[in-house]
């Protein structure tokens, strides 16, 4: 019983449960390196909603094709998008990051706050489909909530791929003043009412 | 339950000051190790478990419980607009300014969507007749959007045919009314208050002169009373059995006037003074400061008594016995001493000339302009009644009947036999009712939340309904079916944009609809008209037994029968559920030897009903009562099979009678359950000056919680009427389940906020006294001592609070719990919702599966939304911006919550009261929840 409860913890741990790395069949091949690594489009170019609302929202159909009416206009990899357009049907996405019913993340404060998106999605850039970067599990959520310090930045950086160029006792004294001027308390951050209600 | 044999013992009251129920009175030594129990369920089922065997499951439990939560997440679909529209970010709420209608009575309310989908409604806080505040009905209105019962396409007789069907029978039905000007047609409806369909009527009476329109109301007025009282500004109201705070369409307008009169009497602005008297305990009953029981039949001889003791007329001196005496003389006693600010009414039930001597004391003190008001009667025709209905028929000139949003065949036994008789019978309606099972046609309408309309509040003045979603069924709404009738296509919003010519511009229009109000929509005041018709009721003997048929306080005339939340709130007074009875007086259950639950016949002359019995502690001696909308035969199927059905007994004459038949009927009442052991639960003070004594000091050597904010919440019972809106509130925001009555009987509700009822006194003629109880928030809460798996955690702001997840259902927290607060998931009772009730919940709100704990959490989700909007702006949170549920929904403001240590704050000057006290004090568990203690005095001290 003791090895099934340590077997138990392993695979808890594992990728294969927390889905780190794992990529999803999409019914696009959507390039995340492509449309932000190398075209430079800011996160919030898509993901609108992202600074006001606890979801960050994926983009209508109608702006794939603000570009996309103009370039790769025959490519067959997009014709669920035109098909999507045209019959006014939603595509269907695989969602990559996906929280439990119980756990009410938002957005908006995190991002209003500083913290990057990378920090949670990793260097998405660098993903030619998207894959989880973190195990969304609690322990990764409560690392953060309880020294939320290194994981702050200025907020007009929060949707820049590069970490800025900081030695770690800089990012953690430029933390620390931004919860000074917001009264950011640790200790309050990882009550179970601030997740889970 | 008691026994004849024990009700001798009520006389000999054991000493118990505060009580719930009879049984709880005599204290029967079973009866209290039954309810000891917190769950009464617990007595049975357990089953012969012996030790050692739940320690061996206990032990494979713990060993599998490392495993659980290793199932890896499924698979979930994203599905993005395609376009989005404007404004529809994903995750922020939008409200919307519209209303739901009850009796021809359009009650305002601002909608809250999430998605697109109606979540939560709110009272308009910018209008006039909601200031905010909503009653039971309006809250459940939701839920009726998303009754999955309801018609979703139109039926010819009995199968599914199409709206091009129809359009054409309707086009053939309106080509013979035009060759004999509409000669044999016959519109029924209820009483309407939409300006554009009684516009969409006259037009339709115009062009058709022979057709006649016919209101039927089962229960209240059916022209939409054109009075209005004002008990903001009645210092002293005296009611003969009129039940202004009680369940109606204009209970937000006089409770929420109420409230501010008594708050206004609670800083020492004039009195609050409540005389009624009355057959069977009301609400505001309950709420008066001098009760009188008195059979409705002498209220003639009470309403005499007062105005000859006011001088109003001259007249012999009335015999009245020595309470009764004493009641008249305080109630003109108290009246001449504030002329000018008197009400006095008389109830539904009572004769014209009772209310023409009701209207005639107030002349007299000069209260006729101060205290009610009188607008004209809208113009256009006037509806005729159903016997003119029945008469027309008779005579054989009837041939069509059109029924819009109405159910005749079942709140009309008589007429059924006669509609039945009729060659064409079109039904419009939200379900497939009684009625729509007998039409020849089905047409199913949309919910008001899904329709373009208006409506007049109970002000008077006029908005605006616009839809809060797109209708989902195939369905038409009233204005629609109209404007087919006559041969027009136009769709709902440009019906109802004619009737408005003054907010035609889109200005003036987006902002009626921003603002849920159209302005300069006031009626035109008038001079005071002749009482409503009533039905002149002939005096009964003396001897003999009255009856009293009443809309239920939560189906109301059956037409909230389908809605579960209803169907399962307890009764204010009764605390049934799911179900009515005949309500008798002890003194009679003594004398017939009946228990509350016996099988009686109940008959009126010829006619009769079967139904369990219920004694109801301050109902006059010869009194009986049954509540109508219950026996539902059609309708879906959380309608049908409660209770019984008692419009046979509307208007039957003759000697009453109530014999016992055989067999007995579990009624779910929740009257018991949720004890609390203890005692002075309800706190009373005598005068406004007077304070509670303050409690022995409590060693504890817990140090005081202190944080900023620290949220707590105060409840004064001096301002609850027990109208139970902050229990559907908070059943609609919290995703509270309904279990149904075989549950309910178990003791095994969910509501997270119950309210209480205790009397004090004598059975015969008890005080009544109401207390609204959520999780007390306790700082030192004996649940989170208890949680084996700190599944009970506390919050830094004084939240107790259950972490659902972590949750693995030991209910210790709840036997810890000394308020009786908390409710457990004995069923997963939501994993089979249809999807409309999947999108009828707060995605704010977790919900709970099976074998989980979970009670009430002061909104966290509100306190959490507000932090956030605080924290982008980088300031403390507003006094008053958190407002939970319960407190939105309450129409008098008896509860107020905020940040205890805000000396500022409205909940800190709540509880810095005299009047301020915690429930239990010697459990010692410093609860943030504390009440205010009634006050006994209506007036000022002269």
């Amino acid at each position: 019983m003791l090895g099934l409860a340590l077997g138990g913890r392993d695979y808890a741990r594992s990728s294969y449960q927390s889905q780190v790395g794992w990529v999803q069949d999409q019914p696009v091949p959507f390039s995340h390196k492509h449309h932000v690594g190398d075209e430079g489009i800011d996160c919030r170019y898509c993901h609108t909603s992202v600074e006001d609302s606890e979801h960050a929202g994926l983009p209508p159909t109608h702006t794939c094709m603000t570009c996309h009416s103009q370039l790769w206009t025959g490519a067959k990899v997009l014709e669920p998008v035109r098909q999507s357009l045209l019959t006014g049907r939603p595509i269907r996405w695989q969602r990559v990051a996906q929280l439990p019913d119980y756990v009410q993340f938002n957005h908006s404060i995190h991002v209003n706050r500083g913290v990057a998106c990378i920090e949670c999605h990793g260097r998405i850039d660098q993903m030619p489909l998207t894959w989880r970067a973190r195990p969304f599990q609690m322990q990764f959520c409560l690392d953060c909530h309880r020294d939320p310090a290194p994981h702050l930045r200025p907020r007009q950086w929060v949707t820049r791929m590069a970490p800025p160029d900081w030695s770690e006792a800089q990012k953690r004294a430029y933390g620390e003043r931004v919860m000074q001027a917001h009264r950011i308390d640790p200790k309050t951050l990882d009550n179970c009412e601030i997740c889970h209600r | 339950m008691s026994n004849p044999g024990d009700l001798a013992g009520l006389h000999a009251l054991t000493g118990k000051r505060f009580w719930r129920a009879l049984d709880d009175l005599i204290d029967q030594p079973g009866f209290r190790a039954r309810i000891g129990a917190a769950f009464p369920a617990l007595a049975t089922g357990a089953g012969d478990w012996r030790r050692r065997d739940i320690l061996k499951c206990l032990g494979g439990a713990i060993a599998l419980a490392g495993l659980d939560g290793c199932e890896r997440q499924p698979d979930e679909e994203a599905m993005p607009f395609v376009e989005q529209p404007e404004g529809a970010e994903p995750g922020i709420a939008r409200f919307y300014a519209t209303a739901v209608e009850m009796d021809g009575v359009a009650q305002p309310v601002i909608g809250k969507t999430r998605e697109g989908r109606p979540i939560k409604l709110e009272g308009n806080g910018d209008h006039p007749a909601s200031l905010g505040a909503t009653n039971a009905f309006t809250q459940a209105a939701l839920l009726d959007l998303y009754d999955p019962a309801r018609s979703g396409a139109p039926l010819f007789q009995g199968q599914p045919t199409s709206w091009s069907r129809v359009d054409t029978a309707l086009a053939e039905l309106r080509s013979r009314l035009d060759g004999q000007a509409g000669a044999g047609f016959h519109l029924i409806t209820g009483p309407v208050g939409s300006p554009t369909l009684r516009r969409q009527i006259a037009s339709l009476l115009d062009r058709w002169p022979q057709a006649r329109w016919h209101v039927h109301a089962p229960v209240g007025d059916p022209t939409v009373s054109n009075e209005r009282l004002h008990l903001d500004r009645a210092h002293v109201t005296v009611s003969f059995d009129a039940d202004l705070l009680g369940p109606g369409p204009h209970q937000i307008w006089h409770a929420t006037q109420w409230g501010a009169r008594r708050r206004a009497f609670q800083t020492g602005r004039g009195g609050a003074a409540l005389f009624v008297a009355e057959p069977s305990p009301t609400m505001t009953g309950v709420t008066a400061t001098r009760r009188l029981v008195a059979s409705g039949t002498r209220m003639r001889a009470l309403v005499e008594a007062l105005a000859t003791d006011l001088g109003v007329r001259a007249a012999p001196p009335i015999r009245l016995s020595s309470l009764e005496r004493a009641w008249v003389g305080e109630a003109a006693a108290a009246l001449r001493r504030n002329p000018g600010r008197g009400l006095v009414v008389a109830g539904p039930e009572q004769p014209r000339d009772v209310h023409e001597l009701t209207r005639a004391i107030d002349r007299h003190l000069g209260n006729l302009s101060a205290t009610r008001s009188h607008f004209a009667p809208p113009s256009g025709p006037r509806p005729q009644d159903m016997a003119a209905l029945a008469a027309a028929i008779r005579r054989g000139e009837a041939r069509s009947l059109f029924l819009l949003d109405i159910n005749p065949f079942h709140s009309a036994p008589d007429l059924k036999p006669l509609l039945a008789r009729l060659p064409l019978r079109i039904h419009a309606g939200l379900h497939v009712d009684e009625s729509a099972a007998t039409a020849h046609w089905h047409l199913p309408m949309p919910h008001l939340l899904e329709s373009w309309s208006d409506g007049r509040a109970a002000d008077g003045s006029a908005l605006l309904v616009q839809p809060l979603v797109r209708p989902w069924l195939d369905v038409r709404s009233r204005h629609a079916l109209l404007e087919r009738l006559m041969g027009g296509e136009r769709g709902d919003r440009a019906i109802v944009r004619e009737t408005w010519p003054a907010i035609l511009e889109d200005e003036a229009w987006t902002q009626a609809l921003v603002s849920g109000t159209i302005p300069d929509s006031q009626p035109v005041a008038a001079a005071p008209q002749s009482a409503r018709t009533q039905q002149a009721r002939e005096d009964k003997a003396a001897e003999g037994l009255s009856l009293l048929v009443r809309p239920d306080p939560t189906i109301w005339d059956g037409r909230y029968a389908s809605n579960p939340w209803l169907q399962e709130l307890p009764k204010p007074l009764t605390k049934i559920t799911w179900g009515n009875a005949v309500h008798i007086s002890p003194a009679l259950a003594r004398e017939r030897g009946l228990a509350s639950g016996d099988m009686v016949r109940l008959s009126v002359g010829d006619r009769s009903v079967a139904g369990p019995v219920w004694i109801v502690p301050g109902q006059e001696r010869r009194t009986l009562l049954v509540h109508l909308g219950h026996g539902r035969q059609r309708g879906g199927p959380v309608a049908q099979g409660t209770g019984f059905d008692a419009y046979p007994l509307v208007g039957a004459k003759g000697e009453v009678r109530i014999d016992r038949i055989d067999g007995r009927e579990e009624v779910a009442t929740t009257q018991h359950h949720f004890a609390m052991k203890g005692d002075e639960f309800i706190r009373f003070v005598d005068t406004l000056a007077d304070a509670l004594p303050p409690g022995p000091p409590r060693a504890n050597f817990f140090s005081a919680q202190k944080s900023s904010p620290g949220w707590g919440m105060a409840i004064d019972l001096d301002l609850c009427i027990g109208c139970n809106a902050c229990v559907v509130a908070c059943v609609a925001e919290n995703n509270i389940p309904m279990v149904g009555k075989e549950q309910v009987a178990k003791g095994r509700e969910m509501h997270w906020l119950r309210v209480d009822r205790y009397y004090e006194g004598p059975p015969d003629d008890p005080r009544h006294a109401f207390q609204p109880v959520p999780c007390m928030h306790c700082e030192d809460a004996p649940c989170e001592m208890g949680c084996p798996v700190n599944a009970a955690v506390h919050s830094p702001d004084g939240l107790n609070l259950q972490v659902y997840n972590r949750c693995i259902g030991t209910r210790t927290c709840s036997a810890y719990c000394p308020y009786k607060v908390r409710r457990f998931n004995w069923f997963d009772l939501t994993a089979k919702d249809p999807p409309e009730l999947r999108a009828a919940r707060n995605p704010e709100v977790s919900v709970r599966g099976r074998g989980v704990m979970e009670k009430c959490t002061y909104c966290i989700q509100r306190i959490s939304a507000a932090r956030i909007t605080a924290k982008k702006e980088d300031r403390p949170i507003r006094d008053g911006e958190v407002a939970t549920a319960c407190q939105a929904a309450c129409p008098t403001q008896a509860i107020v919550f905020g940040d205890i240590f805000d000396g500022k704050s409205a909940v800190s000057r709540r509880k810095a009261s005299g009047r301020d006290y915690d429930l239990l004090p010697e459990t010692n568990t410093r609860p943030r929840t504390s009440y205010q203690a009634r006050i006994r005095s209506g007036e000022e001290e002269a």
